[in-house]
């Protein structure tokens, strides 16, 4: 057990020991180590402006040896440990002292892509980042996804995506290698315990000791991405006594690709699970890049969007369509449940005392299945959703042989909606059956009303997604039948 | 032009600065304030420490609107590491903010106390405060502050009939009214009369940067310093000192970096006063950061306004008159602005059009909000919506064409300067030049307007929900009175130019380096710009109302040329040669007639010039001077806003598929940057017309207080954008021909895109307030 956390600041080793673990990485950066070139414009994980890069090691098979990414991250809700074996990235280190600006930053002055300058050092190292991340230069959608976290009050953001677009075609590589050797050579695999100011932190290593601890701390807060928790203690100021923190814990960040499913471990992030689901379920993939921001799913997990038992996640809509199970672990071993059935009441979950949530499992698609998922909000990204539907038809030609439901943003649980399941299955995917499961579906919702939408336009919105999902899975004669698939 | 401007009103002598790009001006060179701003160097107000500094935190009102009984702060006093904590009854002898622009007498009882004494008016006003030695300590203390607010109804609608605010005072201070031509008889006589109500969203311009004030007192110079400053710093000097009981050259104030103006920052608000008392009073330095929801309740909102517009025309759908009655929604208390808004929105209603007749009563209401200012184009965004509305309501009536009813009415180059017998922000209405129908034709050409119809109808046939919008705006410029710079050529060749400005992060300090640079014969690079510092200049009137380019710009080529003068003239007497012969390039002296060959850099000429040298004895020495440029009248700038938009039948939303801003500004001194005043102000349009709205429930809690909820635009919710930024009409009343370019990107936005969805509809009219919300088009969609 090690009670310090060690990383690289730069190219500067850091070693921290006694902190505050619920400090933040953004008030280290600002406070202690007196950075103040990132910026702190929400301390709320929505406007990017302290966004810093975690460089680390490349794990992923396939990957060059020696080779490092660099995901971009909001500092305003990181807690320290999280930089533990890390390289932390700052506007700072871009710039070697007096010498020239880093290209990324020429680009922002070339493209008058700076006006007062408070958003720009999130947005150098956004921009940054992408450059080391993409094979070639992005186009409007790649880079509105890759910006879509950081805000800008002045520049009407057009000037930064050509700077981003230069930035890319020449795109400057850091020397990977040694960094990579620092990082080895800085290695401790012992498991982390901090503690101060009346919080102790945990970082167990394995899946056994997260077990242990959580049953002898059973009402400790289980942390994995930290993009909801975080703002438990930024926003809300609570005071978290004791934090398991599910970091380092080996395992979990697996995505298990089985023949009939797809395994997604606890510390899975949105943004690694993007492209595994963009084949076999690309409205899912669709949906999740409009999720938070590349920042927020570069830490959020499918997992802990579901743990937390939020009314407004926007992934359990889509899992309850795919009739996606929960796989629950503590002390009494394992037991896994449809997603639906989670969920019981607002923030209120069928977690046990000791129990985390060790995997999701999607099941693969099967024959004759249609999959679609649409948020429905006013802003394009990083808002939270009016109305999240999502939808699995299968059809045997014209004949609809199973429906699932999921609806999120409509009231205090996600929802299945079971009555309109009914009315579809074993109907034709006609106008008359659209008809009636729109009437089913709109006596089945009871939505709320709030300053987001109003109970009655959630209701008909809902409603016009039963009619989107026509309009995209009918055309008459173009559905062959389950038998014609097979064959 | 009528004889109400005539007096006064005159071209500016010459010399003027010759048309078309210069060396420097008009050309797109990057900004001087970039390199330490992408490095990170920048030094916002949070950036500002200094030692033994204390943290102040403000405990803030949770109830919008009661009678303040007591206010408990034992626990908080007794925490450890809290130095202080004050109540109204601590800076019971510090009065009010005042205010700063306005005309209109009797709004004193309507000022914001520095704390709450006695009632609190909005959720997030001032109760107490609390330093302590860190910000974490301040703010755990700050939740131990425990206010017994007996709750009164809240006051949330300012069109309902006035209440009281104190026993013989109403909530509707003054009504602001301007009246001009035979309005009775106009509407007697016209062919038709179109008939509106309209309502604008409370928005505002919420920065990137929250703000932040820092105060410190030097006792051994008995100077008190306030950083974090911005937009206004010799006034709010004054004021602060005035209202401490200092002399003014005992206060100054600083502005590092600002992270964003847009009107709401730099106005004098309770926490800029506090820190500097408290650090008189407690010794230490005190720093204020606001947090991000404490910024949504606490700074300027703006915009909110609903009219009841009528407009007579004639059988040409000609304007004979209009006449419009409107409430402002002014929120808790009156600030610094006074009746400004109100007092723009009356005066700048009519726009480009030719108005025979015109009658206006602004109702100026408080209600139990944040109190509301000025937001980039404030009163001309609401005014610009609801005047473009009419215009479509005209065309839809008469059955006109909706380009073809503005072509009808739009004041001709021919009218030019027009006067109009109104008056706004002290200064007479007189357009001062302009070609708003070829402006027009030039927009609507490069939109593709005419295509573009037939491109819409056959995509409706093809089942598609879109439509195309236009707007119409004229903006105004150029605020006097006054502006000074002070300009100093060093020993090799470097030069200070000291001005009043400030800057919120738009580009001051380039654009006037480069405008000294042209006059003078240098690089701009060799040009450092002070400016929003009350201790190196006397005077200064600040960064606002579109004013630096116009107002400092030409205070800066006066005082280049007269360098320039002085240089040439020392340099004749070194050279053996007549002034007339020699000019300045890149920085050197040359003849005219062969200027490829340097003869003299300008910093041997300003050693010259030093106070050791023989030269100079018996006159002032130094290569400088100082120049003033007054202004009596405002420039107003003009365009176009032209939209495409797609509807969702299914959602309601509106998604902007193309935009097009064209906008007249006589001279753009950096073209670059004037395209970006245009594009950020556009999309700052784009958050007001379709997501921006500080929304409050029945009891008047705030429930827009996060980045979360209050919905500022994206990268994707930017269209392709098209700009033009045209040089057509510059300005008579300066040396430069400059307008301002700061909001004329914003003024229109709600008014074209609202005219775009409901051609989108099919329905003249349909869209009768902003920001356009998709529930209110699906409403559309379905009745």
């Amino acid at each position: 057990m090690r009670d310090s956390i060690a990383f690289l600041l730069g190219d500067t080793p850091r070693t921290l020991r006694g902190v505050d673990p619920t400090m933040t990485v953004l008030e280290y950066l600002r406070g202690p180590e007196r950075r103040c070139g990132t910026k702190e414009g929400c301390a709320e994980g929505d406007c990017g402006a302290c966004t810093v890069v975690l460089g680390r090691p490349r794990a992923d098979p396939g990957a060059a040896p020696g080779t490092m990414t660099y995901e971009p991250v909001n500092s305003c809700i990181l807690f320290l440990h999280a930089l533990d074996g890390c390289q932390l990235l700052t506007v700072e280190d871009l710039h070697v002292h007096g010498a020239k600006l880093h290209p990324v930053q020429q680009a922002m002055v070339d493209h008058h892509a700076s006006q007062c300058g408070f958003c720009t050092p999130g947005f150098v190292m956004s921009v940054f980042a992408l450059t080391q991340s993409a094979a070639s230069v992005p186009d409007r959608a790649g880079i509105n996804t890759a910006l879509a976290g950081n805000l800008c009050r002045c520049t009407g953001y057009l000037p930064i995506v050509a700077a981003a677009k230069a930035a890319c075609a020449a795109p400057v590589s850091r020397d990977d290698a040694t960094t990579v050797q620092r990082l080895r050579a800085m290695r401790d695999p012992a498991p982390v315990r901090l503690a101060a100011a009346g919080t102790t932190l945990f970082v167990p290593t394995g899946v056994d000791d997260l077990v242990r601890l959580l049953a002898a701390h059973p009402d400790a807060t289980i942390l994995a991405g930290g993009t909801d928790v975080g703002l438990w203690v930024t926003k809300q100021h609570r005071r978290l006594p004791v934090i398991v923190s599910l970091e380092a814990v080996e395992g979990l960040d697996r995505i298990v690709l089985c023949e009939d499913r797809i395994e997604i471990g606890a510390r899975v992030t949105l943004e690694a699970l993007l492209p595994v689901l963009a084949g076999p379920y690309p409205a899912f993939a669709a949906m999740l890049r409009r999720f938070g921001s590349r920042q927020v799913r570069m830490r959020a997990t499918l997992c802990g969007n579901v743990a937390n038992g939020s009314p407004i996640g926007d992934t359990p809509p889509a899992l309850i369509a795919l009739g996606a199970e929960v796989r629950l672990r503590g002390a009494g071993g394992a037991r896994t449940m449809p997603v639906e059935d989670f969920f019981l009441g607002y923030r209120q979950t069928a977690l046990a005392l000791g129990e985390f949530v060790e995997r999701i499992d999607i099941p693969r698609p099967r024959m004759g299945e249609r999959f679609h998922v649409w948020k429905v909000s006013k802003r394009f990204e990083q808002d939270i959703s009016a109305v999240c539907g999502a939808f699995r038809l299968t059809l045997d030609g014209a004949t609809i042989a199973e429906a699932r439901i999921g609806f999120g943003g409509i009231a205090a649980i996600p929802f299945r909606a079971r009555a309109t399941e009914a009315t579809l299955t074993g109907g034709l995917w006609h106008e008359a059956t659209l008809a009636s499961s729109r009437e089913t579906l709109a006596r089945e919702l009871t939505p709320i009303s709030d300053m987001r939408a109003s109970a009655d336009y959630r209701r008909i919105v809902a409603c016009n997604l039963l009619t989107k999902l026509h309009a995209e899975t009918w055309s008459p004669g173009a559905t062959p039948a389950l038998a014609e698939i097979a064959a | 032009m009528s004889a109400a401007g005539e007096k006064d009103y005159q071209a500016s002598p010459s010399p003027r600065l010759a048309p078309g790009a210069g060396r420097v001006v008009g050309q797109r060179v990057t900004r001087l304030e970039d390199a330490p701003l992408v490095r990170g160097d920048g030094m916002f107000a949070a950036d500002v420490s200094f030692p033994r500094q204390l943290a102040m935190r403000v405990v803030r009102s949770p109830i919008a609107h009661g009678r303040l009984l007591s206010i408990d702060t034992a626990a908080a006093r007794a925490l450890p590491g809290v130095h202080a904590v004050w109540t109204a009854a601590d800076v019971a002898d510090i009065p009010p903010i005042p205010f700063r622009a306005t005309k209109v007498r009797g709004l004193e009882p309507y000022c914001q106390p520095i704390l709450a004494a006695g009632r609190v008016r909005y959720a997030g006003e001032p109760l107490a405060v609390v330093f302590a030695d860190d910000a974490y300590l301040a703010e755990d203390a700050a939740d131990l502050v425990v206010p017994d607010i007996e709750e009164l109804p809240p006051v949330l609608d300012a069109t309902a009939e006035p209440a009281e605010f104190l026993p013989g005072h109403s909530t509707e201070p003054t009504v602001v009214r301007k009246e001009y031509g035979d309005v009775a008889a106009a509407f007697r006589d016209a062919h038709a009369i179109v008939e509106l109500a309209l309502s604008v969203g409370r928005h505002s311009g919420v920065p990137l940067e929250t703000r932040g004030a820092i105060a410190r007192y030097d006792a051994s110079r008995d100077l008190l310093e306030l950083h974090g400053a911005a937009k206004k710093q010799h006034w709010n000097r004054d004021e602060i000192a005035r209202l401490l009981g200092r002399p003014p050259a005992g206060v100054h104030l600083f502005e590092g970096h600002v992270g964003g103006g847009f009107g709401v920052r730099g106005e004098l608000y309770p926490e800029d006063l506090l820190v500097c008392l408290a650090a008189l009073r407690l010794r230490r330095p005190v720093k204020w950061i606001e947090d991000r929801r404490e910024h949504m309740v606490a700074t300027n909102h703006s915009r909110q306004q609903h009219h009841r517009i009528r407009a007579a025309v004639d059988g040409q759908g000609r304007l004979l008159a209009i006449d419009d009655v409107f409430f402002h929604d002014q929120g808790g208390y009156v600030r610094t602005h006074g009746a400004r808004v109100v007092d723009l929105a009356a005066g700048m209603l009519p726009g480009p059009y030719r108005l025979p007749a015109y009658r206006v009563a602004g109702h100026f209401r408080l209600t139990n909000k944040t109190p509301a200012a000025t937001y980039r184009a404030p009163g001309r965004f609401e005014t610009t919506f609801v005047r473009e509305r009419v215009m479509d309501a005209i065309a839809a009536r008469l059955g006109l064409d909706r380009v073809e009813v503005r072509r009808r009415n739009l004041v001709t180059p021919a009218e030019m300067p027009h006067a109009r017998p109104l008056d706004t922000l002290g200064t007479a209405v007189v357009l001062d030049s302009g070609d708003y129908p070829g402006l027009l034709d030039t927009a609507l050409d490069r939109f593709g307007w005419t295509a573009l119809q037939a491109d819409l109808a056959r995509r409706r046939g093809a089942g598609e929900c879109v439509g195309a919008g236009i707007g119409f705006f004229v903006e105004k410029s150029g605020l006097g009175p006054s502006d000074g710079v002070r300009i100093a050529v060093d020993k090799t060749g470097g030069v200070e130019l000291i001005s009043g400005a400030a800057s919120v992060g738009q580009g001051v300090e380039t654009v006037l380096a480069q405008i000294c640079a042209e006059a003078l014969g240098i690089d701009y690079r060799r040009v450092r710009v002070v400016r929003g510092r009350t201790d190196r200049i006397e005077f200064g009137n600040g960064a606002h109302a579109s004013r630096v380019t116009v107002m400092s710009g030409s205070a800066t080529y006066r005082a280049a040329l007269a360098v320039r003068a002085m240089a040439l003239e020392t340099a004749a007497g070194l050279l053996q040669a007549a002034a007339s012969e020699l000019s300045i390039v890149d920085g050197h002296v040359v003849r005219l007639a062969d200027p490829g060959a340097p003869l003299m850099p300008l910093g041997e000429v300003a050693r010259h010039m030093g106070p050791d040298s023989a030269l100079m004895v018996g006159r002032t020495p130094g290569l400088s001077a100082e120049r003033w440029f007054h202004s009596a009248h405002m420039t107003y700038p003009y365009g176009v806003h032209l939209a495409v938009v797609r509807i969702d039948r299914g959602t309601g939303e509106v998604r902007v598929e193309r935009y097009l801003v064209a906008n007249d500004i006589g001279r753009a001194i950096n073209p670059m940057l004037v395209e970006g005043q245009l594009a950020g102000g556009f999309v700052q349009g784009l958050g007001g017309a379709l997501f921006e709205e500080f929304r409050y429930d029945e009891t008047g809690q705030p429930l827009s207080t996060t980045f979360a909820d209050y919905l500022i635009p994206t990268l994707a919710e930017v269209p392709p954008l098209d700009l033009i930024v045209s040089e057509q009409a510059p300005s008579p009343l300066n040396p430069l021909g400059v307008k301002g370019a700061g909001e004329g990107g914003t003024n229109g936005v709600g008014a074209a895109i609202a005219s775009a969805v409901d051609d989108a509809l099919r329905r003249p009219g349909a869209v009768v307030s902003l920001p356009i919300l998709p529930r209110t088009v699906h409403a559309l969609l379905r009745t």
